[in-house]
């Protein structure tokens, strides 16, 4: 019955398929490329125009707040909608047009969406099941899946009678059975509570070093998409603002967008000299290491600077001692927190502009709120950008803060 | 990993209450008043109606008796005159339960996955709202339908499809026809709610497998949707068994239920006795029937069963 069912599937979309059946040497098994990738919901513009190439055995990320389209290009590569406009290739092959169940892709699902009415082992058999494979065959992968994700011993279980954290590696197990070319992860770790989400992620990105496959993992959590992928496309009203590895998203952060979402960061707003490099501001000069395409002398412009990067002392004692740096603007402590591992300093340098400051706790100065501080940091640690689209990023980012995600703690059996 | 293997832990110790022990009620006290009402309203009566069945009739104006025990009005019920009445209804009963069910799930299904969101409301309403008129009021209102000089005797041979008026109503085709619109929201309401609760990332995920639509159908969305199938199913079928309006309204002599029958023997032949026999016999054919569709479903879904089953064996 199954295989007659694989059979029936509509004629249409064979014949879609039929027509780019050739494989391009250039994109091997596991490889991802999307081309002008559009996707309209009615007049809503959800994907706009998006061209990424994954490689094979990669594990890139799918970063943004709820709404960025993240969800709805991991849906095109899955197969549940088809684009509006634009290509997508699956190890050379397109699947516009293509099904779900007849890509080579499997998906981890947001509330793993495990099959209440089967066991474990039948959960995970049930890719195997829909291909007709023998079923000595099927004793033997499934066996040997449950052992991929020390999931073995509740084989016979029920999904119901086991935790999130159970739930999520058989959900792993089930999808990697079929042995896909590129698993697909919509916010696997999103119902997890943090000591089990930090320690999935580990698990997972062993699995996938182990495994070869390549991984396209969503999620707006930029803790996880720096702790395990490979690159980070970091997406934005249905755009990608930046793609690359976590360092270089990190230090040169490509759009202001892409500086403040990902990790904390100070703006400072000011007048760009002619020389492109230094900023006039209200509270000092600032120098910068590279100039911005699109900042011009005379342009309003902000400056981005790392709260780690700033260190602080009391401006009696560095006055008198250090040389002093390219960067530094005197201000009042107005605030002292306490981080762990590190210790935060809130600086007042003027009106409504603040400063924030993250200091190793071994080497931060013991500073009480009302001292006068000198605060000072690295050209290399700046980055320019023009003032509207500084604005506008920040706006976008406390949005997105003050509407995170919707929780993903419900899980559906 | 933290928690435990079994995921379990000890049920909470039991707070020691402060009220003396004279006043605590037992934890069924909740119940009481629910099992009063269902003792009351119906345990007696049924009992009731299975003492009268092995009465009889005294005389003209008794209506039954209990001072000699007998199954005479269990062989009088099964006579051949009061027999197709039987076979008459569970026939009526069966088909019409098969074709709402052939109605019911793909409707429910189309409402369920397949109609816009936004009209749903709308779609429903369309189900519910002939439930709101009078139960006799629609059933009369079939009968204007199927008459012989009715809409669509005249439609059907307007467009030539008959050469003589339409002679359907008061046969039992006309009592199907009138069960089937009668009952059928009461099947596709639970259903459509069963479909509803199969949550598309499942649906998905059988399709992310490798599953196609209909495998997906049969291997996830019905064994899941399948309570609400099976409430559906049960709603229909037992009220339809018992039904008399509909076959007196639209049945005549021809399209006779047991439902009448019962309903003839206690108000106008007087018989308690036979009409509770009667009622006794409808009540056992509603259970064997149902005991025997659901034989025979689970019989048929064996080789699914089968074919899903994995046991891993030897566990290290």
């Amino acid at each position: 019955m199954t295989e007659s069912s694989q059979n029936t599937a509509p004629a249409g979309s064979a014949a879609v398929g039929s027509s780019a059946q050739t494989t391009n040497a250039s994109e091997p098994e596991g490889s991802v490329v999307l081309e002008g990738v559009t996707k309209k919901f009615g007049g809503a513009v959800a994907v706009d125009n998006i061209s990424l190439h994954v490689r094979p055995g990669e594990f890139l990320s799918l970063l943004g707040p709820s709404g960025c389209g993240k969800t709805t290009t991991l849906r095109m590569l899955a197969g549940f909608e088809e684009p509006t406009s634009g290509s997508i290739r699956i190890s050379g092959q397109d699947v516009v047009g293509i099904p779900p169940h007849k890509r080579n892709v499997n998906t981890v699902f947001q509330a793993y969406a495990l099959f209440p009415h089967m066991s474990v082992a039948e959960n995970v058999a049930y890719g195997l099941r829909q291909k007709g494979t023998p079923k000595s065959e099927i004793r033997e992968r499934v066996t040997e899946s449950l052992d991929l994700v020390q999931m073995r011993s509740f084989a016979d279980r029920k999904p119901t009678q086991l935790s999130g954290g159970q739930q999520q590696r058989i959900a792993l197990a089930r999808a990697l059975i079929n042995r896909p070319a590129v698993l697909l992860l919509d916010e696997p770790l999103g119902a997890l509570d943090r000591q089990l989400r930090e320690e999935m992620q580990i698990e997972l990105k062993l699995l996938q070093s182990r495994l070869g496959i390549t991984f396209i993992f969503v999620t707006h959590d930029q803790g996880e998409a720096l702790s395990m992928s490979d690159r980070i496309a970091i997406m934005r009203k249905g755009r990608i603002e930046q793609l690359d590895d976590a360092d270089s998203i990190y230090d040169s952060p490509a759009s202001a967008y892409v500086a403040g979402f990902i990790g904390q960061q100070n703006f400072i707003p000011g007048t760009m000299t002619s020389s492109l490099t230094v900023m006039e501001s209200p509270f000092g000069i600032i120098h910068a290491a590279e100039p911005h395409d699109d900042v011009d002398p005379g342009m309003a412009a902000q400056a981005a600077v790392r709260p780690e990067a700033v260190s602080v002392a009391l401006a009696s004692a560095s006055a008198s001692s250090a040389p002093t740096a390219e960067n530094q603007i005197p201000g009042t402590v107005i605030g002292v927190s306490h981080q762990g591992e590190t210790l935060q300093f809130l600086v007042s340098i003027g009106e409504d502009q603040t400063l924030l400051s993250r200091v190793p706790r071994p080497n931060a100065p013991r500073l009480a709120i009302g001292d006068s501080v000198l605060c000072t940091w690295d050209t290399a640690s700046v980055h320019v950008f023009p003032s509207e689209q500084a604005t506008q990023a920040q706006a976008d980012i406390a949005r997105a803060v003050s509407n995170p995600a919707p929780p993903t703690s419900s899980i559906s059996l | 990993m933290t928690t435990t293997v079994e995921g379990r832990t000890a049920p909470p110790r039991k707070a020691p209450s402060k009220r003396p022990r004279w006043l605590k009620l037992p934890s069924f006290a909740l119940a009481i008043p629910a099992w009063a009402w269902l003792f009351a309203f119906f345990v007696a009566p049924v009992a009731l109606v299975v003492w009268f069945s092995f009465g009889y009739k005294p005389g003209i104006f008794g209506t039954h008796a209990n001072d000699v025990l007998s199954f005479d009005r269990y062989a009088e019920a099964l006579s051949p005159t009061f027999f197709t009445t039987f076979q008459n209804t569970l026939w009526v009963g069966v088909v019409g339960t098969l074709i709402c069910l052939a109605i019911s799930i793909p409707f429910a299904y189309w409402l369920a996955f397949k109609a816009p969101v936004a009209r749903r409301g709308i779609l429903l309403a369309m189900v519910m709202i002939p439930f709101w008129t009078n139960f006799l009021v629609r059933t009369i209102g079939w009968q204007i339908i199927l008459a012989p000089s009715g809409i669509l005797s005249d439609a059907l041979q307007s467009i030539g499809m008959l050469n003589e008026p339409l002679e359907i109503l008061y046969t039992r085709t006309a009592v199907l026809i009138g069960v089937v619109y009668n009952y059928l929201p009461l099947m596709i309401l639970p259903m459509f709610v069963a479909f509803d609760r199969v949550s598309l990332p499942m649906r998905e995920a059988s399709k992310d497998l490798g599953a196609g639509r209909w495998s997906t159908f049969m291997n996830v969305t019905l064994p899941l949707a399948k309570p609400g199938i099976i409430v559906g199913i049960l709603l229909v079928y037992i009220p339809l068994m018992g039904d008399y309006i509909t076959a007196t309204v639209l049945g005549g002599a021809k399209g006779n239920m047991a439902g009448q029958m019962v309903a003839n023997q206690f108000q106008t032949a007087q018989n308690w006795a036979l009409g509770s026999a009667m009622a006794v016999v409808l009540v056992l054919t509603i259970l064997t029937t149902v005991g025997i569709a659901a034989l025979v479903t689970w019989l048929a879904a064996w080789p699914l069963r089968a074919n899903q089953k994995l046991v891993l064996g030897d566990k290290s």
